[in-house]
């Protein structure tokens, strides 16, 4: 028994889930869900579908170049069973999980470091362009909403009343 | 080998008048056939000679293949040979091909003599005459050759159905009296399936059957009873047994019935043994007493035994005992004549010159002895123990009784048997996984965590892995890879922040309330003309309504107007900062609606103002029904539509649609 992973969004295929395809010339093709089985039949590559994890690989959204990554691998040569070697392997999958995790969050962080000045500047036109917003009491807004909207000759009038 | 005496495959011998109209239908087909008196004689002349021709090819070939696929009794097999002349009377068969060959010669000379006369002919009707004369005087000669034919063709027949027996290979020869089970035994050794009955020559041709021993293949032939008389008293079914006796070199199992059940007395079977025994020299002779269930050699009375022993003996024959019936002594029989074949063979070959040749390339390597040690081959005493414990009984040392020895090793029959038995108990394979240590056979291996396959993880050198990654996790923690370098930020800016929060949730409630709305008729709601997206035409009025209703209730907000103002004229900060934006609303609005009316296209060249465009649009509209009817695009739409579109008026209407299918 083993974790497939979904031909489309490579997401887990646990046993018992899912759909497999085999094409005529023998390739297997596994599906977590109908969802992925769907855009796997409309031929929608993977690598363009922005919600699948080829996607994020492809883009830079994903670690994709780190040593915690080359732990996991598909090995086809049969390792005999070994109670020590499976202790260690047990150990080491929670320790590389833990240090994963941490370089992700770093990498996240890196890509997202841009984005603090754009932030600060969304944050600052919105405080400027609507201040007053923020004094109006909720129910008023509410209220305010239910007047029918104005058209363009209207509001000039509303501009030259005020 | 023995396909080479395959005889099945002659042609069929067609009877004179088939093997006439055959010929004549073929000339027809394949020369020309018109002609005409006119033509040139020399034109004539050629057409007839070319029938004649023509019909002596046809004779010829059909002839010769007739004599030429007949086997030579002088170039086959001197058993065959002999049999052929047993079966068919040699001088008759050499003299039914003699004569078609005869004829072959025949109609050759009647076509040479009439194209020489055609030569001569004079006209078209005397050629044709001359053709004709031909033609029958060919015909003529092919009748006579009726019975030649016809006898021919039996000949085939009987030749197709002999078995095809191959006069070299290793071959085991069943004689006897008749009635003595010569059939019987050949039914137990081989397929043939030969007929058996409680009378006397049931069998009346030869038969074969083969069968496998040694790994070899090997030849039985089945022969008709012989009977103790001379030879020249002997009928034709004899004659086989005899043709086949004298010629064949096979193993000779001379078969005899001491019960008399065959209706033979004993005295006439050995008799005949001894009259055919000249056949017999040179082969390897076993002499089989059969029906043993009846009477055995040891129930014979002492003197015809004694005498049989003393044949045997002075014969150096092979005795050998066998019951058709119990089976009993049937394979026995069988090994004895092979093995004693297999020895003539073999000796045979030895005494020809070609085993010299043989001899001369075999060469017998010998290992040199490397020291004096003795190195007996090492058989260990478990498997010998093993091999003793295989012969089932044993002396019990208290009783003295043969008892069943014990085995010595449970077998896996053993565990499934004391675990409840078939279908109860389960085999554990587990028990046998080799592993460094059987402690670890039963453990329960985990396949997944954390949603992974833990294969994936196993390596055998992970240790060493981990700890190279776990030396570049500190390495990297020292270079300060984790460190969060992101700047602070300032009071004032979490000041906006947190201000710019609160109005992103204010304009959420807003829209959220806005979608609330029932909604109304588009032009009701918006009553605007240029055709702006929603998402704006919102963004734009939710402000100004929102301050005109609070201008309304008479609260005082001047930032109101300023964010009123920056929203259409394009930021109030420009607008303070600026002078160039410092105008009179009721200027910039003027001049906003003449940019307004350059860019909408629909309002171009019409009055400022309502009324026009209103006509206009009106109008506009009007001329648009009809197009619109027929669901045009627009005036230069002039698209014709499919008719009678295929899916509507094709296939059956069955309950149901009449419109869609
Ligand atoms: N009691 C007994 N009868 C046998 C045995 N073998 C053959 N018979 C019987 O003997 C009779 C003749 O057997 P066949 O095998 O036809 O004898 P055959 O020698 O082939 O006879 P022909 O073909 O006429 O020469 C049959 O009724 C068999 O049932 C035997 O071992 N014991
Ligand atoms: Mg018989």
């Amino acid at each position: 028994m083993r974790l497939e992973k979904c031909f489309f969004c490579s997401s887990n295929v646990y046993p018992g889930h899912g759909m497999m395809f085999v094409r005529n010339d023998s390739k297997i093709f596994r599906f977590c869900r109908s969802k992925c089985h769907r855009n796997f039949k409309l031929k929608r590559n993977p690598r363009k579908v922005r919600w699948t994890k080829a996607f994020r690989r492809t883009a830079g959204k994903d670690m994709t170049i780190d040593s915690t990554l080359e732990f996991e691998k598909r090995r086809n040569i049969p390792v005999r069973y070994d109670r020590d070697l499976m202790a260690t392997t047990l150990k080491a999958m929670k320790r590389i999980k833990e240090i994963k995790a941490r370089r992700e969050s770093v990498f996240y962080r890196q890509r997202m470091a841009h984005k603090h000045a754009q932030e600060k500047a969304e944050n600052q036109k919105l405080v400027d362009d609507m201040v007053d917003l923020a004094d109006i009491p909720a129910e008023e807004i509410q209220q305010a909403m239910r007047l029918p909207e104005v058209s363009g000759g209207q509001r000039q009038n509303a501009m030259e009343t005020a | 080998m023995s396909s080479y005496y395959n005889f099945k495959k002659i042609q069929v011998i067609p009877g004179s008048e088939d093997l006439l109209n055959i010929i004549l239908s073929k000339i027809q087909r394949k020369t020309p056939t018109v002609i005409h008196p006119g033509y040139k004689i020399s034109r004539i002349r050629e057409f007839y000679m070319r029938k004649i021709k023509f019909a002596q090819d046809c004779f010829d070939e059909k002839l010769d293949h007739i004599t030429g696929e007949f086997p030579k009794l002088d170039e086959i097999h001197p058993f065959y040979a002999d049999l052929m002349n047993v079966l068919y009377d040699r001088d008759h068969y050499k003299l039914a091909l003699g004569q078609i060959s005869k004829a072959k010669h025949l109609i050759d000379s009647v076509a040479k003599d009439y194209t020489r006369l055609v030569k001569f002919g004079d006209s078209l009707y005397r050629c044709k005459q001359l053709k004709v004369a031909a033609l029958g005087r060919m015909a003529t000669i092919i009748k006579r050759q009726k019975d030649s034919l016809t006898y021919l063709e039996q000949v085939r027949q009987h030749l197709a159905r002999l078995p095809s027996i191959d006069p070299n290979t290793r071959t085991l020869l069943v004689c006897g009296y008749p009635n003595v089970g010569k059939s019987s035994f050949m039914n137990k050794l081989t397929r043939a399936d030969v007929d058996v009955q409680p009378y006397a020559f049931t069998t009346k041709s030869l038969f074969v059957g083969h069968m496998d021993y040694k790994y070899l293949r090997w030849q039985l032939i089945d022969t008709p009873g012989i009977l103790d008389h001379p030879l020249e008293d002997r009928n034709t079914i004899e004659m086989q047994s005899v043709t086949a006796l004298a010629h064949l070199r096979a193993c000779v199992l001379f078969f005899i019935d001491l019960s008399e059940e065959c209706g033979f007395s004993i005295d006439a079977q050995l008799n005949l043994y001894n009259t055919i025994k000249p056949l017999f020299a040179g082969k390897p002779t076993v002499m089989v007493v059969n029906k043993i269930d009846k009477k055995r050699m040891e129930d014979l009375d002492a003197p015809t035994r004694e005498r049989i022993e003393a044949m045997l003996a002075r014969d150096g024959v092979t005795l050998a005992q066998q019951s058709c019936y119990t089976d009993e002594g049937v394979i026995a029989v069988r090994d004895t004549a092979c093995d004693l074949l297999i020895a003539a063979r073999a000796d045979m070959k030895l005494r020809s010159h070609r085993v010299q040749d043989v001899l001369n390339k075999l060469h017998v390597a010998q290992p040199q002895a490397r020291d004096d040690v003795a190195r007996p081959a090492f058989v260990p005493e478990a498997a010998l123990e093993r091999q003793r414990a295989a012969k089932e009984m044993v002396r019990d040392p208290d009783t003295g009784e043969l008892v069943p020895l014990k085995r010595s090793m449970t077998l896996a029959r053993d565990v499934e048997a004391e675990h409840g038995g078939a279908g109860v108990y389960n085999v554990n394979l587990k028990d046998r996984y080799l592993l460094a240590n059987d402690d670890w056979k039963q453990d329960i291996i985990p396949e997944l965590m954390d949603g992974k396959n833990i294969a994936d993880f196993i390596d055998p050198d992970i240790a060493e892995r981990l700890a190279a990654l776990e030396e570049e996790e500190e390495r990297l923690i020292a270079e300060g890879f984790y460190d969060d370098n992101t700047p602070d930020l300032t009071p004032a800016e979490l000041e906006t922040r947190a201000r710019a929060k609160i109005i992103r949730d204010k304009k959420a409630l807003a829209r959220a309330a806005h979608s609330s709305l029932a909604t109304m008729p588009r032009m009701e709601l918006h009553g605007r003309l240029d055709p702006r997206p929603e998402r704006i035409t919102r963004r734009l009025n939710t402000l100004p309504i929102l301050a005109r209703r609070l201008a309304a209730k008479g609260k005082d907000l001047p930032a109101t107007a300023q964010l009123m103002r920056s929203v259409s004229q394009g930021g109030w900060r420009a607008a303070a900062e600026d002078p160039a934006y410092a105008r009179k609303p009721s200027e910039v609005m003027k001049m906003r609606r003449l940019e307004g009316d350059q860019k909408n296209r629909q309002l171009m060249g019409l009055a400022p103002g309502k009324a026009q465009y209103n006509q206009a649009i009106k109008e506009v509209r009007f001329t648009q029904r009809g197009p619109n009817l027929m669901a045009k695009r627009g005036e230069s739409d002039r698209h014709i539509m499919t008719k009678m579109p295929k899916h509507l008026f094709s296939g059956k209407r069955t309950i149901g649609k009449t419109d869609r299918r």
